[in-house]
């Protein structure tokens, strides 16, 4: 039978973050995912917390900490260890972030012609840290014919002042849209053949060279250029080094519409991070079964094609995700269900879980809905938390710990990251199922 | 539903003209209502306080009555329904899917029902023939197998849009004209006659005065306010229905239970999705079609009976309708049993009104013998007795020789031009960047529920998840060709986008449980967390002035 020191479900950012760091401590450790995670939708910006009033990241996660039945209250004082040790990971992997989460909120514009508070972003999206110039332009050039960015409305959109939320912005927007070579007798452009394309250096050059002229057609003076996030993917850094050099401008990588190609450069450098350092990744191989004895998990079976796979595992880590994530499911009679341990689970009534002006991000209470843990990410029971942890080897990391409000609380990557970090640090040190334990556990019983 | 024919629906109007009729309400009673009086020789003037269709008609479930449903109780309904049924098969092919239908008996549904309907069927000549009950269970696997008789019926899949376009461009093609989000604000009246009607221009505000020698409501459960404004005395009895879609067509036929009609207990097969009508509630206000948890409920444990498996398939929204039902007599009747029959009232008689008419009751299904019977009394009044051409003469998009609307068409279509590579804005429905530009070409000014209407944009498991922005690019690209400032072009694609997902959520939030609580979840994650929808909606920051 195969085994593992931890077994890592999920394949999102939490789940890989973990892996990667339980890793580092030494751990042999697997990931086991259904299918890619959230990271794939990402846009860039490591979102770690925004609150009313406040102005810094840093700020906001002390907010929020304020609140006992938030992750923040447990994990506030891993944030910036855990925001340090990616900030190295992500340089060492040519795609180094810029800012900290004591910087100031910035705003940076989106593909749809909004903006969205940032702190720390990835190199592509870093000249949005520096406030604007007097006189300053924002030029948003897009490739002609792409249907997730239309220079003309992002532009238009951005000339809102109430668009930039009372943060600092340009003084004027322009939106141009520019022929690529290659492109205009293509339709169903997509923004994953875009970056595939950026990633090629013969195709490139002309390409950027395209866009310094319709960026230089819009005139002179202080300016930095709005492009969709698509300048490579798998070899983004170098495509970005190209852009900026040909370009000749401070240039602002703009989120889009899923899927998104900041995320997957970043999935891109955690499963290199995590291979490098001896861990596997198994995706498509979505958990069916899981064998227990009291309060230990002893294995993991996994179903893929036709054999089940299973692993002896001295802990496991959910890192599924909340109901986006597929690590709930809401079920039509109002239960809300764990989908790998069947946990007990909390969050709002049925009636209350999507209620009120669907435009305001607090119509959705279902959000708050997840895990409820003790201090060591040890999954409880919500009805009975002085009971003790469900089960000793079990941690609960990123979307599916209860209490966090992702969608108006923007925490959903310092999280991830905090309870990564906070998770491979207790199974390191041996809060039950330390590394190392798998050849130590009782040998199975009977499967179930 | 693919061949959709050009519209004409007008954007402004202009007062000095005097219209021989004045029709209220776009629907498809109003749309058939403008058809018949233009093609009598009457130039009519029809306005609408929305888009067309979003009343009523488009807010059912999409099914072309056999007229099985009625057999039983209202028999003059179930003729009406057989006879107007054959007349749509032939001049309306483009909106209709040739589903057929079946009414099944399940172990719930009490034998005297079922045995007698059969010959309530051949009693109202409604076509109607018994199938093995194998067999249709191998057609329509995903029925309870428990079920025990089957009779087939001609029922069918009826789209309401395109229909009510087909009615318009007829219309206009003979002088008519339609106008879509004008709304009648108050009547001015001489004695015993309406002399013009004040018409709203909803988006600019600017109050119009229309001259109509006739006058006619088609405003179906919204009649009895136009009524009131005229002076007349009209008491409707809106009957509210919910309707659940289902993200996939678990039955490529019309399944109807074979019992007294109830609640949940007709699925339609639309488009890509699958629809399960419906309630039936009193409500006061024709505008309250709010759903509650308990409606889905209820309609799930139903809709149970004839799927089992039902309550975990993947919902995609619920939605309501209200009917227009007339109660002419006495109060508290169960809203089920208020007749599905029309009614033409002559307000001259009732109200000495002498040229002011409402039609009430009916349905989708029979909305051209409804606009036929309204024109007749109007005609009398006018004293015009051109014959009645509708039911031969089909509707533009509708010429002999075409073929029923099929699911596959839209997909052979684009094949057809381009190799399936077609430039996809909407990927659930098939809707490409040129049929949107074609669209925001011809009904400009319009919103994206306007483009959903004409296109299906938005309607497929995503609900406007992906599509909505790029939709609102192409509003954008179009709004800054045609006219406006830089600072409106922002506004009115914020306005788009907001509006539209605003629309398309609420559908989701009283249904909203496994996968699509996720979906919604997973497009609030991107729209809110990736992209920041939220700074596009909110307002402040120094003015919306170009910066």
């Amino acid at each position: 039978m195969a085994t593992a020191d931890v077994a890592i479900i999920g394949a999102g950012l939490a789940g890989l973050a973990t892996a990667v760091r339980l890793a580092e401590h030494g751990a042999r450790v697997v990931v086991l995912a259904q299918g890619n995670g959230a990271i794939h939708w990402a846009g860039g910006p490591i979102d770690v917390a925004v609150a009313p009033g406040v102005d810094t990241p840093a700020a906001a996660v002390g907010r929020l900490a304020s609140n006992p039945a938030h992750p923040y209250a447990v994990l506030a004082d891993d944030v910036p260890h855990a925001l340090g040790w990616f900030g190295s990971l992500v340089a060492e992997g040519d795609l180094p972030h810029a800012g900290s989460p004591g910087d100031p909120f910035r705003a940076l514009p989106t593909g749809i012609g909004g903006t969205r508070p940032v702190a720390i972003v990835p190199n592509g999206q870093a000249a949005i840290l520096r406030p604007w110039d007097p006189g300053e332009r924002l030029v948003v050039v897009g490739p002609a014919g792409f249907k997730d960015f239309w220079p003309l409305a992002i532009a238009a959109s951005l000339r809102r002042p109430s668009v930039w939320g009372g943060l600092d912005r340009p003084e004027r927007v322009e939106g141009v849209s520019v022929e690529l070579p290659g492109l205009a007798a293509r339709r169903n452009l997509n923004a994953l053949r875009i970056a595939d394309l950026f990633d090629d250096p013969a195709w490139r050059r002309p390409a950027l060279e395209a866009i310094a002229r319709a960026v230089d057609a819009t005139g002179s003076g202080p300016l930095r250029v709005g492009l969709p996030a698509v300048v490579g993917c798998r070899d983004h850094g170098a495509a970005l080094r190209g852009a900026l050099e040909v370009v000749d401008r401070p240039i602002v990588e703009l989120p889009l519409v899923p899927p998104g190609i900041p995320g997957i450069r970043l999935y891109g450098l955690l499963r290199d991070a995590l291979r490098a350092r001896g861990g596997r990744l198994l995706l498509g191989e979505p958990v069916v079964r899981v064998e227990t004895d009291g309060r230990r998990v002893l294995s993991v079976a996994t179903s893929a094609a036709a054999r089940s796979y299973v692993i002896r595992v001295g802990s496991l880590v959910l890192a599924t995700g909340g109901i986006a994530g597929g690590g709930l499911v809401g079920d039509p009679d109002g239960r809300i269900v764990e989908t790998v341990l069947g946990l007990p689970a909390e969050g709002p009534p049925i009636d209350r879980w999507m209620t009120g002006d669907p435009l305001d991000p607090g119509s959705m209470p279902i959000a708050l809905a997840g895990v409820r843990t003790d201090g060591e990410l040890r999954p409880v029971d919500p009805a009975d938390p002085g009971a003790g942890p469900v089960f000793d080897n079990v941690r609960v990391v990123g979307g599916l710990l209860a209490g966090q409000r992702s969608l108006a609380e923007r925490c959903g990557d310092g999280i991830a990251l905090a309870s990564a970090w906070r998770a491979a640090a207790s199974i390191a040190t041996g809060g039950g199922g330390a590394v190392g334990t798998a050849a130590a556990v009782p040998a199975p019983g009977g499967s179930r | 539903m693919t061949a959709s024919p050009p519209t004409a629906v007008s954007t402004t109007l202009d007062a000095r003209i005097a219209w021989d009729a004045l029709v209220i309400g776009g629907g498809a009673t109003g749309a058939g209502l403008l058809r018949d009086l233009a093609r009598r020789g009457l130039r009519t003037l029809l306005v609408d306080r929305s888009d067309l269709g979003t009343g009523t008609s488009g807010r059912y479930h999409g099914l072309l009555h056999s007229g099985g449903r009625y057999v039983a109780k209202d028999p003059n309904a179930a003729r009406e329904c057989i006879v107007e049924n054959r007349v749509l098969r032939r001049i309306a092919k483009f909106a209709i899917e040739d589903t057929g239908g079946y009414f099944v008996a399940t172990p719930d549904d009490p034998d005297e029902y079922v045995d007698a309907f059969r010959e309530a069927c051949a009693a109202s000549d409604v076509d109607c023939h018994e199938v093995e009950v194998a067999a249709l269970l191998r057609r329509v696997p995903t029925l309870n197998p428990a079920i025990r008789r089957a009779f087939a019926v001609p029922d069918a899949a009826v789209e309401p849009w395109s229909l009510i376009d087909a009615n318009v461009a007829d219309a206009v093609a003979l002088g008519s004209r339609a106008l879509a989000y004008h709304r009648v604000v108050g009547f001015e009246r001489s004695g015993e006659r309406i002399l013009a009607a004040r018409v709203e221009d909803v988006r600019s505000g600017t109050v119009h005065r229309v001259m109509a020698a006739q006058v006619v409501s088609a405003a179906g459960a919204w009649g009895g306010q136009i009524a009131a404004m005229a002076g007349a005395q009209l008491t409707m009895a809106p009957g509210k229905g919910t309707m659940l879609v289902f993200n996939q067509r678990m039955t490529d036929a019309i399944i109807n239970r074979c019992h007294k009609p109830g609640d949940g207990d007709i699925m339609v097969p639309v488009g890509t999705v699958a629809i399960l009508g419906t309630t039936d509630i009193h409500v006061a206000d024709p505008d309250d079609w709010a759903i509650t948890r308990d409606e889905v409920d209820e309609l799930l444990d139903e809709g149970e009976k004839l799927f089992p498996g039902l309550r975990r398939m993947r919902l995609l929204r619920a939605y309501g309708g209200v009917r227009p039902l007339y109660d002419p007599g006495e109060t508290g009747t169960e809203s089920r049993d208020v007749t599905r029959a029309h009614v033409v009232l002559d307000h001259a008689a009732r109200d000495g009104l002498s040229n002011f008419t409402s039609i009430v009751g009916g349905k989708l299904t029979t909305y051209r013998l409804m606009a036929q019977d309204t024109a007749d009394v109007v005609c009398a009044k006018a004293g015009v007795t051109t014959a009645v051409s509708t039911a031969d003469e089909p509707l533009p998009g509708g010429e002999h020789g075409q073929r029923f609307h099929w699911l596959g068409g839209r997909l052979a279509a684009h094949e057809a031009d381009g190799g399936g590579d077609a430039d996809l804005i909407c990927e659930c429905e098939l809707v490409t960047r040129s049929m949107l530009e074609e669209v925001l070409e011809r009904r400009w000014p319009c919103s994206l529920d306007d483009v959903r209407r004409a296109t299906r944009l938005g309607m497929g498991p995503c609900q406007g998840g992906f599509c909505t922005f790029r939709a609102a690019g192409a509003v954008a690209d179009h709004a800054a060709r045609v006219a406006g400032s830089q600072a409106e072009v922002g506004k009115m694609t914020a306005t788009a986008m907001a509006e539209f997902i605003r629309e398309r959520q609420r559908g989701t939030q009283p249904i909203a449980h496994g996968r699509q609580l996720q979906e919604a979840l997973i497009a609030a994650g991107f729209q809110w967390g990736t992209l920041g929808l939220d700074s596009l909606v909110r307002t402040g920051g120094g003015g919306d002035g170009n910066g």
